[in-house]
């Protein structure tokens, strides 16, 4: 009989067949300067994408069956589970990953194959990609075959990871990463092709400037959802904890960001050559890197994805791509290597060199304490555990800079700045900064970096203000629009400046928020009798009544808990501990209630027992924090639009009529 | 040569950086193979309900002291768990190879499922040996469970020689036993 597991692992193996012969005719047709053999190879890559496709329309198939023939449906899914988990079961734990990532990577490969310029580079960015797909397809189907067919298949399985299960963002969150990291690989690609072909310019990056936005959005959109899913579901009333696997997801963020920033040095002033080509080998290797350290088990994390068999494998990989990829750098470094110089350190270059920079050293240090605790291991066997305190220390204050540079730098022109203008904006910075200190001190903030963060959140303000009034200003004077109308045409066509400054916008938000939630959090543990009042933090919390319930796979214990604020009863919020299907672990899931200045987040600290008249809650109030969500949001709508087509091309803007220095 | 000489350090620092990982990896993780508290010391006493199946030659219930002086090989099991499933059919013909000199105790825990789901796995598997029923999972937090399946291996006085996390295979359970007799 046909099962499902078999058709599974056949769709794999043919896909991996696939991207193989498309790998090795891209490269044969290439070198032979065989059109056919190149057709042929960008049509397997669509092939392999119905193959990958096939795999996953099985593996959804076999989960919404509850077919437990199948290994991964059988160890990971559950009858009485709701649908939606089911679906999402396929990324709630290793193999499915994989499978997911894998189906990502063909699908990328498949649009580039039909979509991507016919350029020199295409041939061997398709290559590039395919081996890539063909690493992740090995992957699934030798060491973490999620299809393979039970000879004893269970009743019933378990069901997916609890922790994942409790809350809807976990649907997204981990599609959103893997879309990242998917979408960083075509710039790879690209960069490697252009090694490979002796065209280090600045053509491989144009032709992948979308994909590589696009990939650092979804990146970006990931760390902040996944913040999100940790604040709703870890009970502790934070969002980030420099855990190895956040650390892992942030420190690609970190180079890709400086990609982001350096390579439009490249486009202007053909400089950077190298360094970008290393940024984008980077932030590839750090992904694979990344992905060890998390599913093999090397570093112990509170997020214990499991020690899969797949450890081996991506460390291979690592240090294959590293090397290769790198070596090919250094191979062809009389092509790569500078041949301009910087004119004025104080030039918009100067400022993306610096923001590299410091986003570099952020990467190094946030891998340098990621993998201290095996080297100490290693060399002296001792166990010890790199904390958020180190973490803290040293990229506040580079984070400090950072936003002092994402002030300054885009308002100075290219090549070099002219003091008396410079020298005005930051004045008025300068006034802004002072200005957004001297409230916050009213408003009783006394914690050095919270402050310094309010004050460069006016600083920031400043220069957006700075940025627009520069280039709408004059605009409006000269054609007699008025403001609001130069301003729309601005926004319009001038889509990737509008939207970099809107991106801008939600990182000053995300800015405020830690400052507040960082920096003026108040945790306690309370008992509250049932049905008295206990003060916290402006507001009384009156226990009214434990409550359980009962639902599909899932069973809440908690307890209603009624917010007043005087004689005004604002809301009742419902702490609860979950337990899904037979599994042991319950998940303590908080309650909270969001507002524009603080949350309040309730969060049972032990069991609710039902003879007794007291509960214990953990309750926090965090100020600010929902700026931090609602500046994601911002920042993915910026990236939207700066995605979105229509920009005018690049040279018209150096010949229009705009006074030199407004624009800059 | 000098274009050699560029690529060792970036050959010496993916080097370094794999080896320090390949460290990692054989270190083992220190999360998993955390040995059990029991070990050379006596394993917690149960006192259990013994499925259905069992009750003509066992009786009702069963406790640890009811079959104490004789070797044991206690197997924690659910219906919902996939690698049980696997192991079933090795403990049996294990059971069915060394059973006149090791006793075999099933306890099916951390099951909501109950003693139906419990009772289809036994009948499946035709499983001769007793399988008791641990419905609030208590027995298995004794015994300090990370998961299911775990086998514990216990000598006659009620020691613990070893404890194996996940799906046993004949040669295990040959060897365990091997050192239980001896």
């Amino acid at each position: 009989m046909l099962s499902l597991g078999v058709l599974g692992s056949a769709a794999l193996t043919l896909a991996l067949a696939l991207a193989v012969y498309a790998a090795v005719a891209g490269a044969v047709g290439t070198i032979r300067r065989d059109a056919r053999l190149q057709t042929s190879a960008r049509l397997s890559a669509i092939a392999v994408f119905l193959a990958a496709t096939t795999a996953i329309i099985v593996m959804q198939a076999a989960l919404l069956t509850d077919d437990f023939t199948v290994k991964y449906v059988a160890e990971h899914s559950r009858i009485e589970s709701p649908t939606w988990v089911k679906v999402v079961t396929l990324w709630a734990a290793l193999e499915g990953s994989v499978l997911l990532w894998a189906w990502l990577l063909t699908a990328y490969a498949a649009v580039l194959a039909v979509t991507a310029p016919n350029t020199i580079l295409r041939p061997w960015a398709l290559v590039v990609m395919q081996v890539v797909a063909i690493f992740f397809l090995s992957v699934v189907t030798f060491a973490a075959n999620p299809f393979i067919v039970l000879a004893n298949p269970p009743l019933d399985g378990p069901g997916a990871n609890p922790l994942l299960q409790n809350h809807w963002m976990m649907a997204v969150h981990p599609v959103l990463m893997y879309l990242g990291f998917v979408g960083l690989t075509v710039p790879f690609a690209f960069a490697m092709a252009a090694l490979i072909t002796r065209r280090p310019g600045t053509e491989w990056m144009r032709l992948t400037r979308r994909w590589t936005l696009l990939g650092w959005g979804f990146l970006t959109a990931a760390i902040i959802s996944g913040g999100w899913w940790s604040y709703e579901v870890l009970g502790w009333g934070g969002y980030w904890a420099w855990d190895p696997v956040e650390n892992v997801s942030i420190m690609p963020w970190f180079t890709a960001t400086a990609f982001l920033h350096s390579i439009q040095v490249q486009e202007r002033r053909r400089m950077l050559k190298a360094w970008n080509l290393l940024l984008i080998v980077l932030t590839f290797s750090l992904t694979l890197l990344g992905t060890f350290l998390i599913r093999s088990g090397v570093v112990s994390s509170v997020h214990a994805f499991g020690d899969g068999p797949v450890g081996p494998f991506f460390l291979t990989f690592f240090a294959i791509v590293s090397v290769i990829s790198i070596g090919l750098v250094v191979w062809r470094w009389d092509q790569v290597r500078d041949r301009a110089d910087l004119d004025a350190v104080v030039s918009r270059e100067g400022a993306f060199i610096g923001v590299n920079v410091l986003f570099l050293a952020m990467a190094f240090a946030v891998l340098l304490g990621t993998v201290f605790p095996i080297f100490v291991e290693a060399t002296s066997g001792a166990r010890v555990t790199v904390g958020a305190p180190f973490f803290d220390a040293i990229t506040l204050p580079v984070w400090m800079l950072v936003l002092l540079l994402m002030g300054v730098g885009p308002l100075l022109p290219w090549r070099r700045a002219e003091t008396q203008t410079l020298r005005s904006n930051l004045l008025v910075m300068t006034a802004a900064l002072v200005l957004f200190v001297v409230v916050a001190l009213a408003f009783g903030m006394r914690r050095p970096y919270p402050l310094l963060t309010v004050g460069l959140a006016g600083w920031n303000l400043a220069s957006v203000g700075l940025l627009l009034a520069g280039a709408i200003v004059p605009r409006a004077r000269i054609t007699g629009r008025s403001l609001g109308e130069v301003f729309t045409r601005y926004a319009f066509e001038q889509k990737r400046r509008v939207g970099s400054m809107v991106v801008h916008l939600g990182v000053i938000v995300i800015a405020i928020g830690i400052a507040g939630a960082g920096g003026y959090r108040v945790d306690q543990q309370l008992r509250l009798d049932y049905g008295e009042r206990v003060a916290f933090q402006g507001y009384e919390l009156q226990a009214l009544r434990p409550f359980a319930e009962q639902s599909a796979g899932r069973a809440s214990v908690g307890v209603e808990v009624a917010v007043w604020q005087g004689d005004r009863q604002v809301t009742v919020l419902t702490p609860r501990i979950n337990r899904f299907g037979t599994n042991q672990m319950t998940v303590p899931t908080p309650s909270v209630r969001y507002t524009i200045g603080h949350d309040l987040y309730l969060a049972l600290a032990g069991a609710v027992d039902p003879t007794q008249d007291f509960v214990i809650i953990r309750a926090v109030q965090s100020p600010l924090v929902t700026w931090i969500w609602i500046g994601g949001a911002i920042i993915a709508l910026g990236t939207a639009y700066a995605l979105t087509p229509g920009d005018r091309p690049l040279r018209r803007r150096v010949t229009a009529d705009v006074p030199a220095g407004a624009e800059a | 040569m000098s274009r050699l000489r560029r690529l060792l350090p970036v050959v010496a620092t993916v080097a370094g950086l794999t080896a320090l990982f390949m460290f990692g990896l054989l270190r083992g993780s220190p999360d998993r193979d955390i040995p059990s508290n029991f070990l050379g010391r006596a394993v917690p006493d149960f006192d259990l309900p013994v499925l259905e199946r069992y009750m003509a030659e066992f009786g009702p219930r069963m406790t640890l002291d009811d079959v104490r002086g004789r070797p044991l090989v206690i197997n924690f099991w659910a219906s919902w768990c996939g690698p049980c499933y696997e192991e079933a059919p090795h403990l049996q013909r294990a059971f069915e190879r060394f059973g006149d000199e090791v006793l075999f105790i099933g306890i099916q825990t951390q099951d909501r499922d109950g003693r139906a789901a419990g009772r289809a796995f036994v009948d499946r598997f035709g499983l001769t040996f007793p399988n008791l029923f641990d419905a609030d999972s208590r027995t298995s937090i004794a015994y300090g469970l990370f998961g299911v399946p775990e086998t514990f291996f216990v000598h006659a006085d009620g020691t613990l020689q070893h404890k194996f996390a996940g799906p046993v295979t004949t040669t295990i359970l040959e060897e365990q036993i091997g050192a239980l007799r001896r």
